[in-house]
């Protein structure tokens, strides 16, 4: 349970709000490099923490990222044209570059030199990763690229997709480092009533998850926090002298690693503000020893997993609050706990269904939510500091991210942490 | 000693803050294995697990209130479910023996 105080402090990130100053200390994930495809292609809206800006590509292949409404009157520079290193206003021509700087102001007289004197908002961009980054904080305290492993890895290793979700970001982050939910939310009805004939399927499995991760569903969760943020090591009964441990990891201010077992892809997340009722939902896999195979690749296809099939324009998943999400009532019946195909779509509706903003001083928490507790201790204390005058200090060390979620077995009296170190390493 | 956050049986009172607590009731014994843990309780992680606790035994007391509501100890739990939250909201100040003198007048 948090107090109303302690959840609009959390939730809230608005230029000027507390959380909103603490994720303008970061770089965040704001397009594909394929929505700015070329130089002086089409501007696309960008909302993000609250704000509405416009992103676009210059001639020279530089992207900016600037207020989308036009200084002198405040119409939108969506209908623009990017031409010549700007983008120009429509309406009475004054042109904007990467920088924000008016390069251009045709209805003023010359001689006034109000031009080059005139700035729109505009933050700098980077292209990292097979994403393209943007800051929005002041511009003394322009913090590192974070040293994800994911981003390091070569374009065929690797897949990103955008989603559009109903609800304020720390929903969806809460989500992502819930380990329990995935025992109910994401199982198969075979899979919840532990029938015998699903026992024997996965007593042989190949993997971790698959063998162990259904058969206790209590598990028990420990937290530790980190230079990066906390990793959730989640402990699960196997043999009789061994533990199953899914270590997942929350890397300020919204980074999130889903248990990684040698051999398969990684997958993780980055759930950015849109504003406070909506958020961004960047879904990453990523093989760090070689390209997505074909099996990979088809469960990507397949919408399985992580990754949901969207409007190519708007990021919207298919599967939608709007549709119920392509509820199938006689697959719930028979087949699986939701009748929602794949487990994003099975996420957004149930992350959804809580309200854009959920209230959360009417929860019922226990010690399965620990994990949950951690990270929202984690970011209070944060933005505090930060409002206190301390700088985040995974803002500035952009190698602390240098890390991989794992999923292990160890004997029952070795500490996660230690017996997970090597795995835990990123390595590309 | 394993840390590694296992659960211990309320009745042990094994101290040690790096555990979670099996919080299955509201007894004498749950809350003094509570305040023992919260007394002990030094670092984030320990912190985080203490708000758990008191998460939990907030839960179970509400549900209490809201099953048994002619019960004759209805009053009691409601004060202790109303300490439980004080407790946590201490915790959450980073106050844990603070939040241990709440709990204390329940027993």
């Amino acid at each position: 349970m948090l107090s109303r105080e302690e959840n609009d402090l959390l939730t809230r990130t608005d230029a000027g709000t507390a959380a909103g100053k603490y994720f303008r200390r970061f770089w965040l994930p704001v397009l594909l490099p394929t929505e700015v495809p070329t130089p002086d292609c089409p501007p696309v809206r960008v909302r993000l923490l609250g704000e509405d800006l416009l992103a676009f590509r210059d001639t020279k292949g530089r992207v900016g990222l600037i207020d989308e409404f036009c200084a002198h009157r405040r119409a939108s520079l969506f209908w623009g044209r990017n031409e010549e290193c700007g983008l120009r206003c429509v309406y009475h021509g004054w042109k904007f570059d990467v920088n924000g700087t008016c390069v251009d102001m045709p209805n003023e007289p010359p001689e006034y030199g109000f031009g080059n004197k005139l700035r729109t908002t505009a933050y700098p961009t980077r292209e990292y990763g097979g994403l393209i980054w943007a800051y929005m904080g002041p511009p003394e305290h322009e913090p590192e690229l974070p040293k994800l492993e994911w981003a390091r890895v070569a374009d065929n290793q690797r897949y990103i997709s955008k989603r559009f979700q109903e609800t304020n970001y720390l929903q969806a982050i809460e989500g992502g480092i819930d380990s329990s939910h995935s025992n109910f939310l994401h199982a198969s009805l075979d899979a919840f009533r532990v029938t015998d004939s699903y026992v024997e399927k996965v007593k042989n499995s190949g993997t971790l998850r698959a063998k162990y991760h259904l058969l206790d569903k209590a598990p028990r969760f420990t937290v530790k926090k980190t230079d990066y943020g906390v990793v959730i090591g989640v402990r699960r009964n196997a043999e009789e002298d061994r533990y199953y441990w899914r270590l997942t990891q929350f890397l300020l201010p919204s980074h999130t690693m889903i248990p990684y077992e040698k051999g398969l892809a990684i997958h993780g997340h980055c759930w950015v503000p849109r504003d406070d009722q909506t958020c961004w939902v960047w879904t990453i896999s990523w093989n760090p020893e070689a390209p997505l195979s074909e099996e990979e690749w088809k469960t990507i296809r397949d919408e399985t997993f992580v990754h949901a099939q969207v409007d190519p324009a708007t990021f919207r998943p298919v599967r939608n609050k709007a549709n119920q999400y392509l509820l199938d009532r006689e697959k719930q019946r028979t087949a699986n706990m939701t009748g929602i195909h794949g487990f994003a779509s099975q996420d957004q509706a149930i992350q959804e269904s809580m309200g854009p903003v959920v209230d959360r001083t009417r929860e019922r928490l226990g010690t399965s939510d620990t994990a949950i507790i951690a990270a929202r201790r984690l970011l209070l204390q944060e933005i505090r500091e930060l409002g206190e005058g301390r700088e985040p200090y995974t803002a500035s060390h952009g190698d602390v991210y240098w890390v991989r979620s794992a999923s292990l077995l160890l004997k029952r009296d070795v500490e996660f942490d230690e017996g997970a170190r090597e795995l835990t390493k990123a390595e590309v | 000693m394993a840390r590694n956050g296992h659960n211990r049986a309320s009745a042990s009172q094994e101290v040690n803050p790096d555990h979670i607590v099996s919080v299955k009731d509201f007894s004498p014994d749950t809350l003094r294995n509570v305040i023992a843990h919260l007394k002990a309780s030094t670092s984030f992680e320990h912190l985080v697990y203490r708000e758990a606790e008191l998460d939990a035994i907030w839960t179970i007391t509400g549900f209490f209130l809201a099953n048994e509501p002619a019960s004759s100890v209805h009053d009691a739990v409601n004060r202790l479910h109303a300490g439980a939250q004080k407790a946590h909201d201490l915790v959450a100040e980073r106050r844990p023996g603070a939040a241990a003198t709440v709990l204390e007048a329940f027993l």
